[in-house]
């Protein structure tokens, strides 16, 4: 097994992709048939899964490393690392993907091999930004995952898919450019600055110690840099007002795509933030704070306030992440170690519920073609099983005890009112937790409650074995993420607390307006 | 300025003297056989291959002669030819594209049944055109480069001499050209009145003293300025920049794709390498009259303008080859930036890649658009992305490599301008980049909406493939992805190679 260990990252990396490159071989080869094609795709997603769950204990290991020199000339290398941050949202990816394929395996009948192989390249792409480690392997990756998603929403989405796919990628793509400028600043400030020896070099980890250690930033340029990073990382969380490509992408795309949309690539732009802004910008990050909460909670709350009022599911759900993104961005900024720790957490709690609620919707649009909540009613009687399922997943959204979304709320809760700031964030914040539990369970109780109203949902079936295959593994997730969090949380903490002791020894008390 | 003395190296024009020579060869062989249509290709691939391996052996003279200390004064024929690897870097490029060009010619011309040896000739005629233009060091030099390379392109372009849109495109072509040719060369004549001299680095000599070298009086100034400003125009007109680029989509619709790419690569490259040598190193000196400053701030407001207007313009195409149209010129206002950031490497590594690039691009279009190549308007393509895939993805990595996407050329080059203009302190020119790039991907991402998202009509059937499209296709995508993954030995040619050259500042 420890032969294995430095070539396990690229493997995570480069299985995915190897997949697609064997499925469009292979079809060229033998013909098309669906069904082996989706058989090849799960099982090389399942691999990646299967491989990714050693890094829960190695994730610390030095021998897990890749770092090898790229473009030489100007300091780019390809560098691979795990930790603390990224452990957990890795196997996030390599969780939702095997499902997200299941998903698709009666929906998708239309050109099946390059819906694969789409989905595939996509789990490279999102693998490779929690792993990267290079500010240019970063944003190559970044960007690249941009592509598989674009053509997942368009051909295989909705009506709109069109608007929403080309929404999706402009939003993404101006934010990600003025990072790719942050980035080539950064790099030209930390190479003119030689500070410990530096080399002019792309490579996160250097940088950040190096920024810990001599801080030659000068407020402005943390205050740009921070204002660069963090609208590229804002839009994709997203926060309130960038959010407004998500629902739509959300709706159109097919289940498995808002599945990963909602699971993983949120979680980027919150990943993005603990990875570069805090504890590259310590400083700025005090100085965004506020605001940052502040936009933070009115995206719980509009969130939440829009959600309870749409009458498609899907809608409804997409509302809900604005409003769960934004406790966890709260749970950040709070700077204290409860708040940031409740934040990965609620990562994860996102991730999980989100997209098991995703599914839900896929599995009922499955049977009836649509997605109205006033066309359903009382499915508890012919899918007694999914009724249930569908609740526990409610409640974990919500936030009940015993169960994961309970642990994060509560956890950037504490953590938000221990804070140096403003009690009132957390105060408004909860108000979140409450209309999150009216939105949704009003939406369970006219979904799967009461008196069946029309009569095609009589004769439903209930869910069969592929479905079950879906949810289960994620309803037992749910409880032991809700009973066990240490497991998750021990291993996060480490660094949490080394970005949160970065933020603290650099707090200044220059307020905004005087940095420029 | 004495003259220099009459130095005449023609071990430094070899790749010249080859490529000329390969164009007379074609014309000659294909007069006397009629039938030596691939015989003709085979000739052109072997003159570019001698003239590349040619150029190759000068570009390490010159590392040699740097390495001396006198890598900068290498000249010849009294100083009309100047060797440096700013020169040679281009040829290299022009080579490229007149490599590419061949191949993707020949069976647009089989099909439709064009005579090919003028064709050919004519391709390498423009080819030594554009190489002189690269290694002149002096106006006159330059000047003649740029006619020689113009006026064979103004038959290119008018090639398919039964379509009535490249007789347009090539009358527009020759009409607009010609009028940016007179400014150029009313420019250089009142740079001459004020100087006294058509050698650019006497010039450069000229403008730090201030004074005409013929009278040795104090200099007219105005006169000058109206020289510069004329210049500017001509080469405005010639790399296509804001506002003086209005004939380049009709020009660029109507003439057949294996033309429009090598004009849209070639020519584009060309005018940028003689703009960067006259301008760089003429008029780089700063005197009592500001006169780098001067043209540093228009050039400055040229940039953005023709970023924005290339890339808002493009916005609202519906034809796939005024969209390019649009986009090279777009993509000429970022290879301004590397300009600006006075770095030559940087335009030379983004000219490079955009050539490759935009090569691939245009021999997929080629294909798609079909017999004659009549269906270029997007709409035509609709539903065609799963039909031919291979065709639809090549076309895709092209479009994202132009738009900047990771892991292509396009993202290297742009990166690298980016870079150095950031360090040059050109940051609002890279933000205005960075957000034109963003809105770019909107129209460069238009053929897959239509050819992937759309339904198309079932019974359109998929256009066939023909194989010299199709090896130009892989060897562009193979050039695509090796600038964009493994650019680091390129980078460091280019790094070692960029003090060599005589750019003062």
């Amino acid at each position: 097994m420890n032969a294995l260990k430095p070539y396990l990252l690229n493997i995570l990396v480069f299985f995915p992709l190897l997949g697609t490159i064997v499925m469009l071989m292979y079809d060229q080869i033998v013909g098309k048939n669906e069904e082996t094609l989706k058989k090849m795709a799960l099982f090389f997603s399942s691999i990646t899964f299967f491989a990714s769950l050693p890094l829960i204990w190695w994730y610390n290991d030095p021998a897990l490393i890749v770092n090898v020199p790229w473009v030489e000339t100007l300091g780019i290398n390809y560098h691979l690392q795990v930790d603390g941050l990224s452990l957990w949202l890795v196997l996030l990816t390599t969780f939702l993907m095997p499902i997200a394929i299941l998903s698709g395996w009666t929906a998708i009948h239309d050109k099946v091999r390059e819906y694969l192989a789409f989905m595939l390249v996509l789990e490279t792409g999102m693998i490779g930004v929690f792993l990267a480690m290079d500010m240019i392997v970063f944003y190559l990756f970044w960007e690249v995952m941009l592509v598989p998603m674009y053509f997942l929403i368009g051909v295989w989405g909705g009506e709109r898919r069109i608007y929403a796919a080309i929404k999706f990628v402009l939003y993404t793509m101006v934010g990600s450019l003025l990072m790719l400028v942050a980035i080539i600043a950064l790099y030209l400030i930390h190479g003119e600055n030689q500070a410990g020896g530096a080399k002019a070099t792309f490579d996160m980890v250097t940088i950040t110690q190096n920024l810990a250690q001599y801080n030659f930033l000068t407020p402005t340029q943390q205050f740009w840099m921070f204002a660069a990073f963090g609208l590229a990382f804002a839009i994709k969380v997203p926060l309130f007002p960038f959010h407004t490509w998500l629902p739509d992408a959300h709706v159109e795309a097919p289940t498995a795509g808002s599945v990963i949309l909602a699971g993983v690539l949120l979680k980027m732009g919150t990943y993005g933030f603990m990875r570069f802004n805090l504890p590259m910008f310590p400083e700025a990050a005090h100085q965004f704070a506020v605001p940052i909460m502040i936009l933070a909670v009115i995206g719980i709350i509009y969130g939440a306030l829009v959600a309870m009022v749409q009458p498609d599911m899907k809608k409804l759900i997409a509302y809900s992440s604005v409003s769960h993104l934004g406790f966890v961005m709260l749970g950040m900024f709070a700077f204290t170690e409860m708040g940031m720790q409740g934040s990965l957490y609620q990562m994860l709690n996102h991730g999980v519920s989100s997209g098991a609620l995703f599914l839900i919707v896929g599995m009922v649009y499955e049977r009836r073609h649509t997605r109205q909540i006033a066309d359903f009613g009382g499915l508890a009687t012919p899918m007694p099983l999914f009724a249930t399922l569908f609740l526990i997943i409610a409640f974990s959204s919500i936030g009940l005890p015993l169960l994961n979304g309970f642990v994060g709320e509560f956890l950037i809760l504490i953590g938000t009112f221990n804070s140096t700031y403003s009690r009132a964030f957390a105060a408004f914040a909860t108000t979140g937790v409450i209309l999150s539990a009216i939105y949704m369970l009003w939406m369970v109780q006219r979904v799967v409650f009461g008196e069946i109203t029309n009569e095609k949902n009589r004769h439903l079936q209930d869910l069969n074995l592929r479905e079950k295959i879906i949810l289960v593994p994620i309803v037992i997730l749910i409880v032991f993420m809700g009973v066990y969090p240490s497991f998750f949380l021990n291993r996060t903490s480490e660094k949490v607390n080394e970005i949160r002791k970065v933020v603290e020894t650099h707090k200044t008390t220059t307020p905004v307006a005087t940095t420029n | 300025m004495q003259a220099q003395a009459l130095n005449l190296n023609y071990y430094y024009v070899l790749p010249h003297i080859i490529v000329a020579v390969t164009g007379i060869m074609s014309l000659l062989f294909g007069a006397f056989n009629k039938k030596a249509h691939r015989d003709l290709v085979f000739i052109n691939l072997a003159g570019i291959f001698t003239a590349g391996a040619s150029t190759w052996k000068l570009w390490n003279l010159v590392t040699t002669a740097s390495q001396d200390g006198v890598g900068k004064s290498l000249t010849a024929f009294s100083g009309m030819v100047v060797l440096d690897h700013m020169s040679l870097a281009f040829i290299f490029i022009f080579l490229i594209v007149a490599f590419l060009g061949t191949i993707l010619s020949l069976n647009f011309l089989e099909d439709e049944d064009l005579s090919p040896e003028e064709f050919y000739s004519l391709l390498m005629f423009s080819t030594v055109g554009m190489m002189l233009m690269a290694s002149s060091g002096d106006m006159v030099m330059i000047f003649l480069g740029l006619e020689i390379s113009s006026i064979a392109t103004y038959v290119l372009a008018g090639y398919r001499r039964k379509d009535l849109r490249s007789n347009e495109s090539a009358l527009k072509y020759f009409i607009l050209g010609s009028l940016s040719t007179a400014f150029l060369l009313y420019g250089m004549a009142l740079v001459y009145g004020a100087t006294g001299t058509t050698n650019l680095e006497s010039i450069a000599t000229a403008i730090k003293q201030g004074t005409n070298l013929v009278t040795s009086q104090p200099m007219t100034v105005e006169i000058l300025y109206i020289g510069v400003a004329m210049l500017l125009v001509g080469f405005g007109f010639k790399i296509a920049t804001a506002p003086f680029h209005v004939w380049t989509p009709d020009v660029y619709q109507g003439a057949p794709s294996a033309v429009t790419a090598f004009m849209a690569s070639g020519p584009k490259a060309a005018g940028f390498v003689a703009f960067l040598r006259i301008f760089v190193i003429a008029f780089a000196a700063d005197t009592s009259f500001e006169l780098n400053a001067t043209w540093t701030s228009i050039l400055q407001v040229l940039a953005i303008l023709t970023m924005i207007i290339g890339n808002v313009v493009a916005l609202s195409q519906t034809d796939i080859k005024r969209i390019l149209a649009y986009s090279s010129i777009a993509h000429a206002g970022y290879a301004l930036i590397g300009f600006l950031a006075n770095d030559w490497t940087s335009v030379a590594f983004y000219m490079l890649t955009y050539s490759v690039m935009n090569i691939g691009a245009f021999a997929v279009i080629s294909v798609m658009a079909g017999k004659n190549e009549q269906n270029t308007e997007l709409e035509t393509w609709a539903g065609m992305g799963f039909k031919s895939l291979g065709l639809s993805i090549a076309l895709l990595i092209f479009m994202l490599s132009m738009a900047g996407m990771p892991l292509t050329g396009g993202f290297m080059g742009k990166f690298l301008v980016f870079k150095t203009a950031w360090d040059k302190g050109l940051h609002a020119l890279v933000i205005v980049a960075v957000l034109n790039s963003a809105a770019s991907i909107y129209y460069y991402l238009r053929p897959m909406v239509v050819l992937f998202f759309r339904e198309g009509n079932e019974e359109t059937p998929a256009p066939l493939l023909s194989w010299s499209a199709y090896v130009t296709i892989l060897l562009a995508l193979a050039g695509t992805f090796y600038l964009g993954l493994m650019p680091g030995k390129l980078f460091s040619l280019l790094e070692a190679a960029r003090d060599t050259v005589a750019l003062v500042r």
